[in-house]
């Protein structure tokens, strides 16, 4: 039987105490955002070292109040698990920097700390728990924290965004409430790993396929694939930067963690007839959001149908299911994390120095040409987007590209290659609109704009996981290989 | 008993569905309160009548206990759902000011 290992606690709780002290210091700002900060460096910090305790030892474990599972919460995060929580962390330290830098009103509001850390700590706990009602609960105040974030954003259009993910997401959630309702009334259990056991012993009853349905919705709306797309680009566009970065780059990888988990631990049985309708959604996403993101009309809005097509190639990863298709996922989908949101701070920064904060094209052209550092910076992330070596974004088409050889899924591969060039068309386009052309009327820059340390840092790992894809790789087969095996997990989660 | 309760889950289903779809965001902030009791009373069903005997109690009675995880599964969603509608009505009350309307259709600033 495993022990209990306190660092399991430390992502989740770090935020969640650091939230309640924020409100505490509501009208001390300075110590707010020390707070805030040092909580989510710990967080990250305890998020690193549970990921090299899972390298080293396998699944790592904490069952909170000390009941065993299955009659207790457990949090048990496994490889993917772990890997996800890293980068969510990292991301989320990003943003908590990005914040001290950010000249946006939303942030000096004595509310906002505390809920980026609710965020946070929704976040992490998605990731880490091993209870899929504990899932929901964490899913909910992720929600709720994030609906709040867009509703006091800048933008005057952020009430009307958060209203419309609020109607959608409580859709969502409410797809996950009765999935979860119908798994307790097939199986009379909550813990992941004891519904994988029943299941797994030949029980079907037809409400538990109905559950697997239900979960599915409930995870491709968490993710905006192709019918449940629509909110994402609005709901992005009018966060405040350092909560669009978040949102957009590992917000939204919930959902895609729902769905490996779903294929590769609970529905085994009815994973084939799953996968091929990841691909088919996958491949719809990847066209509509590039070809979406080509025609927008707006910087930060066409990072957001970006994102779109980037969910795309990797729902193709987990569709074609094989253990090289399932590494260039979760290779996809950390190095995406990482690009999208330092291409996101970029924008913001950018358009920080604009008088009305707007990212529209027609405003922001041409105002790059007075800031050439941030327009070197806008093509190094572009071309990692793009996935141009030797930056990251290379390493994860390629390892994308190396699975569908495996798979033999060459049709589908030869149209996700095609479409991977429309991406470096319209990345290549705006940063030519925004940092090369002359501007239309006269423009009135704000000298000073929102500092650059966090993008700088995002970027960083850009270039450090092009050169240096080793580990990232390597700590992907060892989660596919562990995934592959979930009678492990079963026995790890259960004891005996 | 149980078809009494699935009936009735199922006819709020339909009202909540209704009332989400509808324009004004008043009416469809209730449809979606309206659903989530639904699902509630779906989870009652679920663990309701499995037992006679309350699971916790000091003079242990004979006979099967009923489930007590779905009532706090209850208890956890009622105080979600309550959350999130109030969070919503709070937006619609923000919004009936600032955009001065409460019609879904009207409210399509960000659309393109």
């Amino acid at each position: 039987m495993l022990p209990n290992n306190p660092f399991v606690l430390g992502p989740i709780f770090f935020p969640l105490c650091a939230a309640a002290l924020c409100i505490l210091f509501a009208h001390f700002r300075r110590v707010q955002r020390i707070i805030g900060v040092s909580a989510t460096i710990l967080a990250w910090l305890s998020s690193l070292v549970i990921l090299a305790l899972n390298w080293t030892d396998g699944l790592q474990l904490y069952r909170l109040g000390g009941w065993m599972p299955p009659y207790g919460i457990v949090l048990a995060p496994d490889m993917l698990a772990a890997i996800f929580t890293a980068m969510a962390s990292t991301v989320v330290m990003g943003g908590a920097i990005y914040i001290l830098g950010c000249r946006d009103k939303c942030v000096t509001y004595p509310a906002f700390m505390p809920l980026y850390l609710c965020m946070a700590c929704g976040l992490h706990g998605a990731f880490y728990t091993g209870d899929i009602f504990t899932l929901f609960v964490f899913q909910e105040l992720m929600i709720m924290s994030s609906v709040v974030l867009v509703a006091i954003s800048d933008n005057r259009l952020g009430v009307e965004a958060a209203i419309k993910y609020l109607l959608i997401s409580a859709m969502g959630s409410l797809f996950l409430l009765l999935g979860i309702g119908a798994i307790y009334a097939s199986f009379g259990t909550l813990t992941l790993a004891d519904i994988a056991r029943l299941l797994e012993s030949g029980e079907r009853p037809l409400l538990a396929q109905t559950a697997a349905v239900l979960l599915m919705c409930a995870f491709l709306l968490k993710s905006a694939v192709f019918p449940f797309h629509f909110w994402q680009p609005d709901f992005h566009t009018a966060a405040p930067t350092p909560v669009h970065a978040v949102l957009s780059s590992v917000v939204v990888k919930v959902g895609v963690y729902g769905l490996i988990r779903l294929t590769m631990l609970l529905f085994i049985a009815e994973a084939p007839l799953v996968r091929n309708l990841l691909l088919l959604l996958g491949i719809i996403g990847i066209f509509f959001g590039s070809l979406a993101a080509l025609r927008t009309y707006d910087a930060k809005r066409m990072l957001a149908y970006s994102t779109f097509g980037q969910i795309g190639f990797i729902l193709l990863g987990i569709g074609w299911g094989t253990p090289l298709a399932l590494i260039g996922a979760i290779v996809y989908a950390v190095n995406h994390a990482f690009i999208k949101s330092s291409l996101l701070m970029i924008t913001g920064a950018l358009a920080s120095h604009m008088q009305n904060k707007s990212a529209k094209l027609k405003d922001i052209g041409g105002a790059g040409r007075n800031f050439p550092v941030l327009g070197g910076l806008y093509l190094v992330g572009g071309l990692a987007l793009a996935g141009v070596p030797p930056l990251n974004g290379f390493i994860s088409k390629l390892s994308i590209i190396r699975g569908g050889i495996d798979a033999q899924g060459w049709i589908l591969l030869g149209l996700a290659v095609a479409a991977g060039l429309i991406t470096l068309l319209y990345v290549v386009r705006t940063w030519q609109h925004i940092f090369q052309q002359n501007p239309v009327d006269q423009l009135y820059l704000k000298a000073q704009g929102d500092s650059l340390v966090a993008p700088l840092m995002l970027l960083g790992l850009c270039v450090l996981f092009g050169l240096f894809a080793v580990p990232l790789v390597e700590a992907a087969t060892i989660a596919v290989t562990r995934l592959n095996d979930p009678q492990s997990y079963i026995r790890a989660v259960l004891g005996g | 008993m149980n078809v009494i309760f699935a009936v009735a889950t199922g006819l709020m289903f339909a009202l909540g569905v209704f009332q989400l779809l509808r324009r004004d965001m008043i009416k469809s902030a209730m449809g979606f309160y309206i659903l989530f009791t639904a699902i509630n009373l779906f989870f009652f069903a679920v663990g309701a009548f499995n037992g006679q005997v309350p699971a916790y109690s000091q003079n242990l009675s004979v006979g099967q206990p009923s489930d007590p995880l779905v009532q706090a599964l209850i208890l956890t969603a009622i105080v979600i759902s309550f959350g999130s509608y109030a969070i919503l009505l709070g937006l619609i009350a923000i919004s009936a000011r600032r955009y001065k309307t409460a019609d879904l259709d009207t409210l399509d600033q960000l659309k393109g």
